[in-house]
């Protein structure tokens, strides 16, 4: 990786942990409840609701991992796309709990804790 | 489970309220319904997600040519009517804008059995679940002798 020639200084507000947790809480009932009757990940994935959390980024991993680890869901396109990870296993594909499982360990292996 | 959709699962699916159908199971992420379809309930089938399985050899694409390739591989065969033909199983694909939405099995009694996205799934008739907003249409019917059941 190229670093830069001279590091610029920027700027950007910072939300409380509260606030992170509020939002990521408002926007997984709106994408839950208007995707819940849908077939593939994959437009699922698509509602706004869920490409807003994944733009959250990092701070919400450990969510994510809170609410995997009660009961799997289908937060691993969001993980993958935040993380830039996979640690599913091609036998494992498809398969809810062992995916789950996968991820809650990779998240204890790299320091997540929630 | 109380034998009905609660209404606001309902309300996706208007013509359930005027047709016969009931749930027959609990709401859960295991499965959905084109492995429910193939038999699986501890399995998800999406072609396009990098996370499911999809049948080796098959092209993963949201096509309904995919998805009849997909369900030949455990034996389903395409056919021209949706009526109950002893000796064979059936299943239909819904698409919506050509994209397979929703796939359904039908049961030895003529009716037709569901797995809604991820709540629960239901036996009904088939016009019940026919929805320009989320499944679309019948748009395939395969089938298999039932002898060929794994």
């Amino acid at each position: 990786m190229k670093l830069p020639d001279r590091i610029t200084t920027y700027k950007y507000p910072i939300k409380s942990h509260v606030e992170i947790e509020a939002e990521f809480n408002s926007l997984v009932e709106e994408w839950r409840d208007q995707t819940r009757m849908l077939s593939l990940v994959t437009q699922k994935s698509m509602h706004p609701a869920y490409q807003r959390i994944i733009g959250m980024g990092q701070p919400i991993v450990p969510l994510i991992f809170r609410d995997l680890e009660q009961k799997p869901d289908h937060w691993f396109w969001a993980l993958r796309a935040i993380t830039g990870d996979n640690p599913v296993k091609p036998e494992q594909r498809g398969r809810m709990k062992q995916m789950a499982q996968a991820w809650i360990q990779w998240g204890k292996e790299h320091g997540y804790e929630w | 489970m109380n034998g009905r959709l609660e209404y606001r699962k309902l309300l996706r699916f208007p013509n359930l309220e005027n047709t016969e159908y009931e749930v027959t199971s609990e709401e859960t992420v295991d499965y959905n319904c084109f492995a429910f379809v193939a038999g699986e309930e501890d399995c998800r089938w999406d072609p396009v997600d990098p996370d499911g399985y999809w049948p080796d050899g098959v092209p993963r694409e949201l096509t309904l040519d995919a998805f009849i390739k997909a369900y030949q591989t455990i034996g389903y065969e395409c056919c021209d009517n949706r009526d109950l033909e002893p000796g064979f199983q059936k299943i239909a694909i819904y698409t919506y804008n050509g994209e397979p939405q929703h796939a359904e099995i039908q049961t030895e009694n003529g009716m037709w059995k569901s797995k809604l996205g991820d709540w629960e799934d239901i036996q009904h008739e088939l016009k019940g679940l026919e929805n320009p907003n989320y499944y679309g249409v019948v748009q395939q019917i395969l089938k298999r002798p039932v002898n060929s059941l794994k």
